[in-house]
């Protein structure tokens, strides 16, 4: 499964995936240092996110740009962007609890 | 419609399961799945992660099932996550968006903390209780199955769908635990460790873009199994349901 849908894809998914998988490892990093981070307020949540999101966009923001253009293209091409829009309408993970 | 709902324990920290979910393609157990694609990536205002992907995993129909039932033996699968570093969960859910008549396999997985736990310290000849995280996650794996056939095949496909899934979930596990032990290695060397899995991945020779379509060879560690699963959600229904030929 190291491959995009579209094999024209496929690389710019690399790309993307390793900028993510990285960010990702620091992402995760308030669960790994606190031992109890259910006491964290919520504006020190949205500060953490805004920064975290900040660190994404530069750093991933340009290749994810172009690896999700390119996706997008290949999903219309396929045909599954009704079956997608559906299915996701019935999300319900949309909001956190 | 048939329920599946399996617990079970991980004796790694909740981040490192977390990390081994979204890092676990490619491994050798999920041979039958051909593509994986983030089709989009948010964070909240509160700071959770939610993505979506889009995965096309290949199966193959049971020797019973009627010809034509199925027009290809692909199917496309959707999986929405969220991972709340806080509140240190992550759900997933996975579905499959065709074929869905003839059979549909929705699948939530929840990775939690296993709860905190305390040690005792002896600090300057006191003893003094202290908070440490706890090591272990525990995943909680449901699943939905239905088919809509009708017939008179809808049971007899939902029950096969069942017992499909029942019998690869642990072999699912073994999936993770292979990318666990990955992971705990990889935080042995110097390098980032979400580059050293990215760079495991590019090397890994038993990637499916060696196995041609109709065949499923074994994999490199030697195991010869029937079918293929995934460490964990949604690819796993379709290995396990159809199984591989």
């Amino acid at each position: 499964m190291a491959h995009s849908l579209s094999p024209e894809c496929t690389p710019l998914k690399h790309e993307y995936d390793a900028c993510f998988n990285t960010w990702f490892e620091g992402y995760l990093e308030p669960a790994i240092a606190n031992a109890n981070t259910k006491g964290h307020s919520q504006s020190q949540r949205i500060d953490y996110s805004k920064l975290k999101k900040e660190e994404y966009d530069r750093k991933c923001g340009s290749i994810w740009a172009k690896y999700k253009d390119c996706v997008q293209k290949a999903v219309t091409e396929k045909g599954l962007g009704e079956l997608l829009s559906q299915a996701r309408q019935e999300n319900p993970l949309r909001e956190p609890p | 419609m048939k329920f599946f709902s399996q617990s079970f324990l991980y004796d790694d920290p909740w981040s490192i399961v977390s990390l081994a979910f979204f890092l676990r393609y490619p491994n050798p157990y999920a041979a039958h799945v051909i593509s994986c694609d983030v089709i989009d990536r948010h964070q909240t205002e509160s700071g959770s992660l939610l993505t979506t992907r889009l995965i096309l995993k290949r199966g193959a129909l049971p020797r019973w099932a009627p010809q034509g039932i199925i027009s290809r033996a692909e199917s496309w699968v959707i999986e929405e996550s969220e991972v709340d570093p806080f509140g240190k969960f992550v759900r997933c859910r996975t579905k499959n968006l065709d074929h869905v008549k003839v059979m549909q396999v929705e699948e939530t997985q929840l990775f939690e903390q296993n709860g905190d736990g305390y040690v005792s310290l002896i600090l300057h000849r006191r003893v003094a209780l202290t908070a440490v995280p706890s090591s272990r996650t525990v995943q909680t794996t449901e699943a939905y199955i239905t088919s809509k056939f009708g017939w008179g095949m809808t049971k007899r496909i939902e029950s096969h769908g069942l017992a499909r899934f029942k019998a690869h979930v642990q072999r699912s596990r073994q999936g993770v635990s292979l990318i666990l032990d990955l992971i705990r290695q990889a935080r042995l060397q110097p390098m980032a460790l979400g580059s050293y899995i990215t760079h495991l991945h590019s090397e890994r020779s038993f990637a499916s873009s060696d196995t041609p379509a109709s065949s499923h060879s074994p994999d490199n560690a030697g195991h010869t199994p029937e079918e293929y699963s995934s460490p964990t959600t949604e690819n796993t229904w379709l290995g396990k349901i159809w199984g591989s030929r």
